[in-house]
């Protein structure tokens, strides 16, 4: 047993080995992989690399680091000191102080610098300093501040949205492409049964609970988990029940009859009633009945709306794997059908699927710059799109037109080039 | 999609072309009604999914139609407001049921939606969740507004002037809280206020009665029937059964333009903005897509396919790999920042001015023919140039891949081992095959296109079909955003029929007669 995991761990050792050496051999794609790096660490840094705050500072003889307490009162833990309530930290009288390489926050107007100074415009400020780099937008907010906090939405939207899109559309897309329409037999009993107790489950889960739910939702987010937790135990306690009565209704010939569930059949026309509709058509519906997108709703929406691509991309995948020799010998050795789909066949249809999720990372950047460009985006923060916007009501302001722009288009083409990379690595057939 | 396969092709090319037009054309047709058939329960579902999707929205449409700045007004006035109020939500149809039927529990009853203000049918919905009983629930609503609507009425006078105006606001209140502790503080007040006037003793009395008919409600609760499932069945006389088909008679000259003739007849509705019939607006918008797409659609493909060939054909040069990546780079380059660093370079008078910033020109038809083509040509430039790029680059360089694919074939081989001319090879042999994969694309461009348009006429101010969506978005016009989402759908199982036939036309091989 040990030997053979040896084994399994050297293959598996080797194909990623295969792949990181293609992948290596396209200049290209490694240098985007740089800059991806480099952008996730201006995302994570982001507070640290333009602040209001100083990164250290010495006042009335103590030290403080403002912008590390800022992050830790962000966790929950620790609170403000009373001394910094409401202080204007430009103009405080300290000891000793270091300020970030950006020293504003996208949000901060600074009034001396109203009505979108250039970069190359003369700028009110006190010092090199202070000077705003990329220029300021109409009420004075640093631009280059809002850049890079805006790597911060960018990076999480692509990232966060895809993850959602991956999860619905491998589960999804594995369902369809592994059992087809025949292969998953179940009884009538059982069949039908699972549809009427879905119902009921939803019924007595969250029909009956609605209010509760969401007042708790209201009150705080904490509650709120609990009352869901509590819904979904009931969701959970009504489906088992539900099944255990099934069992005995089974010896009966006609409800025992085993049936096909064409899973196949029924995923690939969601996909196909989702394909009809333009995504951004199908995006801005959503918007418009959601009363204020923020940042999660639009994740949301760009991860439910998105993970057609990768499900067919999964289903095609497993239709070739199915029948490959090493399922067959699972199916004989008596393993499940759900063992071998999680542990067998996935994992060998995944790594195509990093293709997509590349390229799909690029996409969902790309939708939620468009969406903020269109001012739909989420309203709480600074993004690319919407300073890039501001463009179009200032027709001398250049640099709100180029910097946010370019901003958003290297960090979609490198995801691209990384998506073509993988391609390339992964896929020795389309070696040319 | 299906892989290229570039099989040896038999029969000569004339034979070919004449087989396709003789026998395959006409299963082709039916091929065709098959699927515009199969478009039915596709456009079906997507119009339940939107349907749905928007009566889900918050805010009461009709609310906001009406200004309801009459609140304050005399009982007149207000009395006047809710039924106007109660029409206009009777002629949308917003107090008829959502669905056919809908899966609710036995508490819940259908005629809540009938309840015209939006508040109130929130706190009445609540009350049903908390006590369970709708009989003595409506009964205490309609002591309630019995109650509000007297203490309206009552006629101001030196003694109870104030007593009424804060009786006004605390009823108010009630009729908005389904709390018991705060409904139990405003019921006080309630009777506080209306003893602190000598005159009041009606709506003492009225205040009395809807107090004990909230206690009753709280007496005689059956919270039980919340855990009881029911299925509410409405019949055809419901909002979507209005919005698809209309309740005008189907042969018949009805005029009452309140009931409809329903989206498959034509009629889409009301906005809700402009007050207007959705469709006077939609169909100029779609006219104005749909030229753009096209005239995009062609601007790709006559330049990519030769550019992807000339790739192709000079694979490893200089001139391949530079325009490889220059292609690369394009695609990848945001249609909003190009636009709008296009509007704010080239039509700015602060830097370039050579074309115009927005609209589609002022011209009319009446100027002269070509006089309004120039004018459209003009002001369609930029817009096509921005719209294109994209995509034109993704193309060439699908293009380029799927000819290298062939003409590392066979028969390639075969061609030019036998002595053809290279132009031959490609022109007659490699060509038509290598579109295979082009023309499956067209099936996601076309839906891109349709979707981009939202953008492109953002950026340029076209009045197309992206640009009165978008609109719609921000004034919550649920209609006419309907009404655009069901036309984007439509367009878009248009463009797959036409890739489809496309797909037949140019590769004979492929047979839609059984499938």
């Amino acid at each position: 047993m040990a030997e053979a995991t040896s084994i399994k761990a050297k293959n598996e050792q080797g194909y990623w080995a295969f792949v990181n050496k293609q992948f290596r051999k396209k200049k290209t794609a490694v240098i985007s992989l740089y800059i991806v790096i480099v952008l996730a660490l201006i995302a994570v840094f982001a507070p640290f690399l333009a602040n209001e705050k100083p990164l250290v500072c010495k006042f009335k003889g103590e030290t403080f680091f403002p912008v590390l307490k800022d992050i830790a009162v962000g966790f929950g833990i620790g609170e403000f000191q009373p001394q910094f309530q409401n202080v204007d930290w430009k103009n405080l009288q300290y000891d000793m102080v270091v300020f970030p390489p950006v020293p504003y926050l996208p949000m901060n107007q600074d009034d001396n610098n109203i009505h979108s100074k250039g970069p190359f415009d003369e700028q009110n400020v006190p010092s090199a300093r202070w000077k705003h780099w990329f220029g300021t937008d109409e009420l004075g907010r640093d631009v280059l501040s809002g850049m890079i906090h805006g790597t911060k939405i960018a990076m999480t939207v692509g990232i966060v949205s895809m993850l959602i899109a991956s999860v619905i559309g491998i589960l999804l897309g594995s369902l369809a492409g592994f059992y087809g329409d025949e292969n998953f037999q179940v009884s009538r009993v059982r069949l039908w049964g699972n549809i009427l107790f879905l119902f009921f489950a939803f019924f007595y889960s969250f029909g009956t609970r609605s209010y509760d739910i969401t007042d708790a939702l209201g009150r705080g987010l904490g509650e709120g988990f609990v009352q869901l937790g509590i819904s979904i135990l009931i969701f959970a306690a009504v489906m088992v029940v539900g099944n255990l009565l099934v069992i005995p209704l089974k010896n009966i010939s006609f409800l025992g009859k085993q049936v096909a569930v064409p899973f196949d059949l029924i995923i690939m026309r969601v996909i196909e009633v989702l394909n009809s509709i333009p995504t951004l058509f199908l995006i801005l519906l959503i918007i418009s009945i959601v009363r204020k997108p923020n940042l999660y709703v639009i994740m949301g929406i760009i991860g439910l709306t998105g993970w057609t691509g990768i499900a067919r991309f999964i289903r095609a995948e497993l239709l070739k794997v199915r029948n490959l020799e090493y399922i067959e010998a699972a199916n004989s050795l008596g393993y499940s059908n759900a063992h071998i789909l999680f542990k067998h066949a996935i994992p060998n249809a995944l790594s195509p699927v990093l293709i997509s999720i590349a390229f799909g990372i690029a996409g969902a950047i790309l939708t939620e710059s468009t969406l903020s460009f269109l001012g739909l985006g989420p309203a709480d923060t600074v993004t690319w799109g919407q300073l890039l916007s501001y463009a179009r009501q200032i027709p001398q302001a250049w640099w709100l037109a180029i910097f946010p722009g370019f901003a958003i288009f290297i960090t979609v083409t490198t995801f691209n080039l990384i998506g073509d990379g993988l391609t390339d690595a992964m896929d020795p057939r389309l070696k040319q | 999609m299906k892989p290229v396969e570039a099989e040896v092709k038999t029969g000569k090319t004339e034979s070919g072309k004449k087989f396709f037009f003789t026998k395959i054309s006409f299963p082709l047709f039916g091929y065709i009604l098959k699927r515009v058939l199969i478009f039915i329960p596709t456009l079906f579902i997507i119009s339940l999914l939107t349907f749905i999707l928007i009566a889900a929205a918050p805010g009461d449409p009709a609310e906001t139609m009406l200004s309801r700045s009459s609140a304050e007004g005399q009982a007149s006035d207000k009395l006047a407001t809710e039924r106007s109020y109660r029409e206009l939500r009777h002629k949308l149809g917003l107090d008829l049921p959502v669905f056919y039927f809908a899966f609710s529990n036995s508490a819940q009853s259908d005629t809540l939606i009938r309840i015209p203000t939006k508040n109130h049918r929130e706190m009445l919905d609540r009350m049903v969740y908390t006590y369970g009983n709708w009989p003595q629930i409506e009964t205490y609503y309609h002591q309630l507004k019995n109650l509000e609507f007297s203490i309206i009425a009552t006629k101001k006078d030196s003694i109870n002037t104030n007593a009424l105006i804060e009786l006004r606001n605390t009823a108010a209140k009630t009729l908005i809280h389904h709390e018991d502790v705060v409904l139990a503080g405003l019921y006080a007040d309630l009777k506080a206020q209306a003893a602190s006037a000598s005159n009041l003793t009606e709506i003492q009395t009225k205040a009395a009665a809807t107090e004990a008919a909230y206690n009753k409600v709280k007496a005689e609760a059956t919270v039980w029937k919340r855990y009881v499932p029911a299925i509410q069945w409405s019949g055809t006389h419901n909002q979507y059964h209005r919005w698809l088909f209309g309740a005008a008679k189907w042969f018949g000259t009805e005029t009452d333009p309140t009931l409809g003739r329903g989206f498959i007849r034509g009629d889409y509705g009301i906005s809700f903005f402009t007050k207007r019939p959705v469709k006077s607006v939609i169909w100029d918008g779609l006219w104005i897509t749909m030229l753009i797409s096209i005239l995009v659609i062609i601007i790709e493909y006559v330049i990519s396919i030769p550019l992807g060939i000339s790739l192709a054909v000079r694979k490893g040069s200089t001139y391949d790999s530079s325009v490889t990546v220059a292609l690369f780079l394009t695609y990848s380059l945001p249609v909003f920042w190009i636009g709008t660093m296009a509007i704010f370079f080239l039509c700015s008078p602060d830097y370039v001015e050579i074309f115009p910033p927005f609209g589609l020109g002022d011209a009319v038809w009446e100027d002269g023919f070509f006089y309004k083509l120039g004018d459209l040509a003009y002001h369609l430039a930029l817009p096509l140039i921005i719209a294109s790029y994209a995509s034109f680059a993704y193309l060439s360089r699908q293009m380029r891949g799927s000819m290298l694919t062939v003409l590392g074939a066979d028969y390639i081989r075969t061609a030019r081992a036998k002595g053809l001319p290279e132009n031959k090879v490609i022109w007659k042999h490699a060509f038509r095959n290598s579109l295979l994969p082009i023309i499956t694309i067209f099936a996601s461009f076309f839906p891109a296109l349709i979707g981009g348009s939202i953008i492109l006429e953002f950026l340029f101010t076209i009045p197309g079909l992206g640009q009165i969506t978008y609109a719609a978005v921000i004034q919550k016009d649920y209609p006419m955003i309907l009404t655009n989402t069901m036309f984007a759908a439509i367009l878009t199982l248009v463009g797959y029929l036409v890739s489809d036939i496309l797909y037949a036309v140019v590769d004979p091989r492929i047979s839609y007669s059984k499938k």
